[in-house]
């Protein structure tokens, strides 16, 4: 455990956990607005369609199967970037124990990497947006996501400053400079270029929406979760030998 | 320093960082790659993460 091959290992298999919960609620839930969205698709007529037509070069059944495999991909690899991140933090919440140091670091950022740009550029299902646009509204939502995570760094950077001030005072200081940071990312990224076309009913963009906004929060809370399950108690145990050691 | 137990701070090696690089790499293939790295190959790539790309908030066309 007080390797950091030992840390890495469990954020892999945490994210690979987390990923693979996030695919199958990806699987159940969010197909469901996916399959309205591509049947609203398929129903304009296939000049106006633009961009390419989606399951031509597979079929649903595979992309499904890439929906889930996708989610499990990334959460592997975020899992080593979490992992990495903790292990290397000096700053993020110290003297807490590792399992509220891991979940409220997962929370963090699923709030600055999914809930920013959800609420900033919400996600939309196919049949939603212009292909000469795609480069564009990528950068905007990268943007968004890594101005969050500036955010999030900021403030535990901004904690470990204002040690000297008592605790309520510096929880106050620290949770009002981050909704200020929030406002300013929100104020200052512009708006999303593609309007919503007439087409797409509003309850199916709504259900795909907080579907997809479900999928990233069980990607990051639990990903936060199960590397805290897997870290806490090794990491109370050899603390507690260190102590051992030191009596 | 409240208590000195519970430490996860954890010196990170050197290989740590292609590793995170690596994380990357996979991350920006799976959600965003358009082209850019891959040209034509990237297509497939594409199409087979298509529904996780959109499920997971990523921009799409």
């Amino acid at each position: 455990m007080t390797t950091y091959t030992g840390v890495l290992l469990r954020g892999v298999g945490a994210g690979g956990i987390a990923g693979l919960l996030a695919g199958l609620f990806g699987l159940v839930v969010v197909e469901v607005p996916i399959r309205a969205a591509l049947a609203v698709e398929e129903a304009r007529p296939a000049v106006e369609s633009g961009g390419h037509d989606h399951g031509e070069m597979f079929g649903r059944g595979t992309q499904m199967v890439g929906g889930v495999l996708g989610a499990v991909i990334v959460g592997l690899a975020i899992g080593a970037l979490f992992a990495t991140a903790l292990a290397g933090s000096r700053r993020w919440f110290v003297g807490r124990p590792p399992f509220t140091r891991s979940v409220t670091l997962g929370a963090a950022v699923f709030g600055a990497a999914a809930l920013l740009p959800a609420v900033k550029y919400p996600a939309n299902p196919p049949a939603v947006g212009n292909q000469d646009t795609v480069d564009y509204r990528t950068m905007l939502y990268l943007g968004v996501i890594a101005a969050g995570l500036v955010v999030v760094y900021g403030s535990s950077y901004l904690a470990s400053r204002l040690t000297h001030l008592a605790g309520p005072v510096r929880s106050t200081v620290v949770a009002l400079a981050a909704i200020a940071g929030v406002a300013v990312i929100l104020l200052a990224f512009p708006a999303s270029p593609d309007p919503i076309p007439a087409d797409m009913p509003s309850e199916v963009l709504w259900q795909f929406r907080l579907a997809s906004l479900g999928e990233t929060a069980i990607l990051w809370l639990g990903l936060g979760v199960v590397f805290g399950l897997l870290t806490d108690p090794s990491v109370r145990q050899s603390t507690a030998r260190a102590q051992a050691l030191a009596a | 320093m409240t208590s000195p137990a519970h430490h996860l701070s954890l010196p990170i090696p050197r290989w740590a960082y292609a590793v995170a690089l690596l994380a990357l790499m996979v991350t920006w293939l799976v959600l965003q790659e358009n082209g850019i790295a891959l040209g034509h190959a990237a297509e497939s790539l594409h199409e087979f993460f298509h529904d996780g790309r959109h499920a997971l908030g990523v921009p799409c066309h």
